[in-house]
C-alpha cells in the first residue's frame, strides 16, 4: 500500500535530518538530546550546593579553596528522545481520490516511517500506535530492528471501521501513561468521523513537557471537491449519503472544510500542540520536513 | 410472416430495456465514497432534473439502435409499404411502366391528390428503387397508347421524362399501352421483366399475356362520381350537348347552364340517370358568341364540368363515282361503296357523281373523292382532281377492268401512270395479310380473296408512290401517292361482286373506314375527340390551343401532324387562312367506371412481389451511424461524467 509513496520519498535526503525539540527530553539512555538530568555531560549547566552523596569529582575545588563554599558543578546530560507515531486507521483513511497516488493511510505511513527512520538513526526511541482496530501497536524500541518492525507494522495496517469514544479514551489513557516527559507524539489523521470527544482526548497528549504534532492528512479531492455534475456522496464511517450538484455545493463545502480544520487547529494549538495539514498530493519528503519543523517548535 | 421474421421483430421489444434502465437510474446519481460527505450540502432536486435531461439523447440513440437491429434482422422479409421493385435473382430488371394519362385519371377524391398525381408519384418511387443497369420504358395509356420513353438504361432521363408528364383529356387505351409495354421487353433480353400498370382501369379488360401486369396502386380503381360535358355543338338556334355521367347519383340535382360571354342565358336540369345523354338548349337570339357550357355542383372531376360550344359544322363531304350496274348489289339499292359508307354511320355527306367534275371548285365541300372502276379521266377531270388533291383532299380509285377500256385521251392519272392492265385469272390468291397490318384485324379477310381478275400497275413510274399493300405474289394491291397536301390512293380491285367478293368482306369495310378517317384527318376536323391526330401533310399551320401553342410532329408517312390532348377550342392559322377546331371528350371515358385490377395483379399469381423491400444495406449504414453518434456523444461527455473532471 505504501509502495507508491515509498518510491517517491528520497530517503537519502532525510539523512541529515534530526529530531530537535524545544522541550527537554527525559530519556533513560544517553542520547543527542538535552536532558533535564544533570550529570556526566560536557555542557556546563551551573552550580548547586553540595549535598551528601554527590560525586566528589564534580565538587568545585576552586570555590572551596577561594571562598570556602562547597558547591558542585553540574553539566547537562545528553539523553535519547521518545517519539510515538499514532496513525488513524479508521475507514476514512482508506480514501484515495482521482488525483492522489494512494490512500491517505499509505501517505501517513510513509511519512511516519520516514520520521521513525530519522528518530532511530539519532538513537531515539520510537513506538507505534493506531487509532482503530486494524493496526498492530509496537512498544518503545530503538535501533534498526525496530525500524524494520515499524515498517512491517505500517505495511500490514489496514484502514477500516471506526473508533468508539470509549476505545479512544482507553487509547489516550494508555498513551498518557506510557509517554515519558519530553516525548513527542505525532498523530496522523484526517480528523473526520472521529468521536466528538476526540479533540479533547488527543489534545491531552500535549503538555506536561510532552510535544504533540497533529498532522491532518487529506486527499486533494477532499480539499476542493472537484466533482462535476450531480453526484451521490457516501461517507465511509457512517450511513450518511448526500445527493448533490458538486459545482453548486463546492463553495459551501470549502467553507465547511475550512471551519472544520480551524476547529481542530485551534483546539490543538490551545493545548500547546502543533497542527499542520498535509495533502496526499504533496511530496512526502516535504511533509516530513514540515513535521520536523513542527516538532522543533512544539512543547515547552 | 414466418417464425424468423416474428423472432427478429420481437427483438424490437427490447427497446423497452433502455427505458426501464433509464427509469431505474433516473434520480440516482453515481455514488462515490467521500469521507467528508457530512460537510457537503445536499442539492437533490437540481440533481434529478439535470440527470433527466442529460440522459435523453443517449436513451434515444440506444432505442433507435435496438429497433434498427430488429428490422435488420427481419429484412428483407419484412413487408414495407414503400413501393419498390423486387429482384428475384438480384440481376438487372427490364421495367415497363404503363402510366394512364387519360381524362379519368384527373379525378381526385376529396382532399386527396388526383389519380394521376398519385400514379406519377408511385412511378417515381419505383424509379427510385431501380439500379444502374436496369432498363426502363414509360408508356402512356391515354388513347391512342403511345411511348413516352423507349426502353433505356438512362435512369436520369426516365426521371426527367416522368416529371414532365401531365394528365390529358384523352380516352383510355390501356390494352394498347400494355401491348406496347410487352413489346418493349424485346430489347431487354436477359433481364427480369416487370410490367407495372398505374391506372384506374376505367377501360376494357387488359389482355392476358406475359409478363402479367403488376398493379401496385389498386386504390386508383376507387369509384368516384362524375358527370361531365362530352361535347357541345351549335346547331342553328340550339346547342346540342352530349352529357355523360357515371351514375344517377352523380347527375342528381345538377343543372346545365349555357353561358354567353360568361353570362348565363339558358339552363336545364339534369335527369338523374347514369350513362350518355343528349340534350338540347335553345340559344336566345341575343346571345353573343363565344358560347360555353357549365355544370353546376361538385364531383370528383371538375375539368369536364365546363366546355366550349363548337360552331356550326357540316359533315364530311364524300363524292362517290360508281356505276350502279357494275358496282351495285344484286338486291338493288345504292352502289356497294355508298352502302358501306352509309353503314359506317359517320357524319358524312354523300355526293354521288355521275362524272368526275371538270372544275375543282365543284369538289370544294368534299374531303374524299372515291371512284369505283373509273373508265379513265379526261384532261379537265384530271386537272380538277389534281387540284382537289393538292389542296389537301383524298382521292381514291378502285381500279377495275374498265381501266383497259378507257376512251381515247383518257388516262388514270393521278391514280396510275404508265401501263395499266387488267389481268384475268391471276395466279395470286388473296392479298398479303402481313402488308395490310395497318388495316387491323379485318385485313385477314382479304387474304382469302379469289378475284376473277386484278389490275396490274406500273408503280415505278409515279414519283412519290408508295406501295402500302401487296398481293400474295408481291404485286401492288394498294398504292398511295402524296400529291401536294393531299393523297391519292389506288386500289387494284373494284367493288363489283361480279369480279370478286372484295366488297363483301370485312376488310373492304375497314378499308373504306380507313379512307374516311384519312380524309377526315387530312381535311381537318372541326370537331374531334382529344387524342385524335390532325394530319397536315406538307402544310405548316400554327396551332394555338387552351394551353398555348400546339407542337407539330414530323411523321415520315403522314407529314406534319399534331395531336391535341386537351379539350377546348384550337385556332389554326394556315396559308389558306384561319380555322377553328374544337376538341371534345370521348363520352365513354366519362361513363366507364373503374373495374377491379386483374386477379392476382396486386402481388401474387406470377406478378413480381414488389412490396418486399430489402433495406439491409440502408439499415446497416444507419446502425453504424447511430453507433458512431453514441461514441461521439460519450467522447464529448467524458469530462462531464459524474464523479470526475
Amino acid at each position: 500500500m505504501t509502495e507508491r509513496f515509498d518510491q517517491e520519498l528520497d530517503w537519502g535526503a532525510l539523512a541529515p535530518l534530526r529530531l530537535r525539540a524545544r522541550s527537554a527530553a527525559e530519556g533513560l539512555w544517553a542520547g543527542p538530546h538535552r536532558s533535564l538530568r544533570r550529570g556526566a555531560g560536557v555542557e556546563f549547566a551551573g552550580y548547586r550546593a553540595y549535598t551528601q552523596g554527590d560525586d566528589l569529582r564534580f565538587l568545585d575545588r576552586h570555590a572551596l579553596m577561594r571562598h570556602g563554599l562547597r558547591v558542585v558543578r553540574e553539566f547537562e546530560t545528553d539523553t535519547d528522545r521518545s517519539v510515538r507515531l499514532v496513525l488513524d486507521v479508521t475507514a476514512s483513511m482508506s480514501f484515495a481520490g482521482s488525483r492522489a497516488r494512494g490512500a491517505k493511510l499509505a501517505f501517513a505511513a510513509v511519512v511516519g516511517a520516514a520520521l521513525a527512520w530519522i528518530a532511530l538513526r539519532g538513537g531515539d526511541r520510537v513506538a507505534l500506535e493506531f487509532i482503530g482496530d486494524h493496526g498492530l501497536p509496537l512498544p518503545w524500541g530503538t535501533g534498526m530492528p525496530t525500524f524494520e518492525r515499524i515498517v512491517s507494522a505500517l505495511e500490514h495496517a489496514r484502514a477500516g471501521g471506526s473508533v468508539s469514544p470509549e476505545r479512544l479514551t482507553q487509547l489516550v489513557t494508555r498513551l498518557g501513561r506510557s509517554s515519558p516527559a519530553g516525548s513527542i507524539t505525532v498523530v496522523f489523521s484526517d480528523f473526520l468521523d472521529l468521536p466528538a470527544s476526540a479533540l479533547e482526548e488527543l489534545g491531552a497528549l500535549s503538555g506536561r513537557q510532552r510535544a504533540l504534532v497533529a498532522v491532518e492528512v487529506l486527499d486533494p479531492d477532499e480539499i476542493d471537491l472537484p466533482f462535476k455534475g450531480p453526484v451521490r456522496l457516501r461517507a465511509l464511517e457512517s450511513d450518511l449519503v448526500v445527493d448533490t450538484d458538486a459545482p453548486r455545493a463546492r463553495a459551501d463545502y470549502e467553507a465547511a472544510l475550512a471551519e472544520h480544520t480551524a476547529k481542530w487547529r485551534d483546539g490543538f494549538v490551545a493545548r500547546g500542540a502543533r497542527f499542520l495539514r498535509a495533502s496526499t498530493g504533496e511530496d512526502p519528503g516535504a511533509v516530513v520536513r514540515r513535521v520536523l519543523e513542527g516538532i522543533s517548535g512544539a512543547g515547552a | 410472416m414466418n417464425f424468423l421474421v416474428a423472432a427478429a421483430l420481437a427483438v424490437g421489444a427490447l427497446v423497452v430495456l433502455p427505458l426501464v434502465a433509464h427509469f431505474l437510474r433516473r434520480g440516482r446519481a453515481a455514488e462515490l465514497p467521500f469521507p467528508p460527505a457530512a460537510l457537503v450540502k445536499a442539492t437533490q432536486t437540481s440533481t434529478r432534473r439535470e440527470r433527466h435531461l442529460e440522459d435523453r439523447a443517449l436513451f434515444s440513440l440506444r432505442a433507435l439502435t435496438i429497433v434498427g437491429l430488429a428490422v435488420l434482422g427481419a429484412t428483407p422479409l419484412v413487408r414495407c409499404s414503400r413501393l419498390s421493385l423486387a429482384r428475384g435473382a438480384g440481376g438487372s430488371l427490364a421495367v415497363a411502366i404503363v402510366l394512364d394519362d387519360s381524362l379519368s385519371m384527373r379525378a381526385a377524391p376529396k382532399g386527396k391528390p388526383s389519380r394521376f398525381e398519385r400514379a406519377r408519384d408511385a412511378a417515381a418511387r419505383l424509379l427510385d428503387s431501380t439500379r444502374e443497369g436496369d432498363s426502363v420504358a414509360i408508356l402512356l395509356a391515354g388513347a391512342p397508347a403511345r411511348v413516352a420513353l423507349a426502353a433505356t438504361t438512362d435512369l436520369a432521363l426516365a426521371r426527367r421524362t416522368l416529371k414532365e408528364l401531365a394528365p390529358s383529356d384523352r380516352a383510355t387505351d390501356l390494352a394498347g399501352a400494355v401491348s406496347l409495354a410487352r413489346s418493349s421487353f424485346a430489347s431487354g433480353a436477359g433481364r427480369e421483366r416487370r410490367l407495372v400498370v398505374l391506372s384506374d382501369f376505367a377501360a376494357p379488360a387488359v389482355p392476358a399475356g406475359d409478363p402479367a401486369p403488376w398493379v401496385p396502386l389498386p386504390a386508383l380503381a376507387e369509384r368516384l362520381p362524375d358527370c361531365g360535358i362530352a361535347s357541345a355543338e351549335r346547331r342553328g338556334t340550339s346547342v346540342a350537348v352530349t352529357l355523360a355521367c357515371t351514375n344517377a347519383e352523380a347527375a342528381r340535382g345538377r343543372t346545365l347552364e349555357l353561358l354567353a360571354k360568361g353570362t348565363r342565358v339558358a339552363k336545364l336540369g339534369l335527369e338523374a340517370r347514369g350513362g350518355v345523354a343528349s340534350v338540347s338548349l335553345a340559344v336566345p337570339p341575343s346571345a353573343a358568341s363565344p358560347l360555353s357550357l357549365r355544370l353546376d355542383g361538385e364531383d370528383a372531376l371538375t375539368e369536364d364540368d365546363t366546355a366550349p360550344v363548337a360552331p356550326d359544322t357540316v359533315g364530311l363531304g364524300v363524292a362517290v363515282l360508281a356505276d350502279q350496274t357494275e358496282s351495285g348489289a344484286v338486291t338493288g339499292g345504292a352502289p356497294l361503296v355508298e352502302q358501306v359508307i352509309g353503314a359506317l354511320e359517320r357524319d358524312v355527306t354523300l355526293h354521288p357523281l355521275t362524272v368526275v367534275p371538270d372544275q375543282a371548285s365543284e369538289l370544294e365541300h368534299d374531303a374524299l373523292v372515291l371512284l369505283d372502276d373509273p373508265a379513265g379521266l379526261g384532261p379537265e377531270a384530271r386537272e380538277a382532281l389534281t387540284t382537289f388533291v393538292e389542296r389537301g383532299g383524298l382521292a381514291a380509285a378502285l381500279v377495275g377492268p374498265r381501266a383497259e377500256a378507257r376512251r381515247i385521251g383518257a388516262t388514270l392519272e393521278p391514280f396510275a401512270f404508265g401501263t395499266v392492265r387488267w389481268q384475268l385469272a391471276p395466279a395470286a390468291h388473296g392479298a398479303n395479310v402481313a402488308s395490310l397490318g395497318w388495316l387491323g384485324a379485318e385485313a385477314r379477310s382479304l387474304g382469302e380473296l379469289k378475284p376473277q381478275g386484278r389490275t396490274l400497275l406500273d408503280a415505278g413510274h409515279a414519283p412519290g408512290t408508295r406501295v402500302t399493300a401487296t398481293w400474295s405474289d408481291g404485286a401492288p394491291f394498294i398504292v398511295d401517292r402524296e400529291l401536294g397536301r393531299g393523297l391519292v390512293t389506288t386500289i387494284t380491285l373494284p367493288s363489283s361482286v361480279e369480279v370478286s367478293d372484295f366488297a363483301l368482306r370485312p376488310g373492304f369495310v375497314a378499308l373504306i373506314d380507313h379512307l374516311l378517317d384519312t380524309a377526315r384527318r387530312r381535311r381537318g376536323l372541326t370537331t374531334s375527340v382529344a387524342g385524335t391526330t390532325w394530319v397536315f401533310g406538307s402544310e405548316r399551320p400554327v396551332i394555338v390551343g387552351p394551353d398555348g401553342p400546339l407542337r407539330l410532329v414530323e411523321s415520315p408517312d403522314r407529314g406534319r401532324t399534331a395531336t391535341p390532348s386537351l379539350r377546348g377550342s384550337y385556332r389554326l392559322t394556315t396559308e389558306r387562312g384561319e380555322e377553328q377546331r374544337t376538341v371534345t371528350l370521348d363520352p365513354q371515358e366519362l361513363t366507364l367506371e373503374p373495374s377491379p385490377p386483374p386477379a392476382g395483379a396486386r402481388n401474387a399469381g406470377g406478378a413480381p412481389a414488389g412490396q418486399l423491400l430489402d433495406v439491409s444495406a440502408e439499415l446497416a449504414y444507419a446502425l453504424l451511424a447511430l453507433l458512431a453518434l453514441e461514441l461521439l456523444l460519450r467522447a464529448v461527455r467524458v469530462d462531464a461524467r459524474p464523479g470526475f473532471r
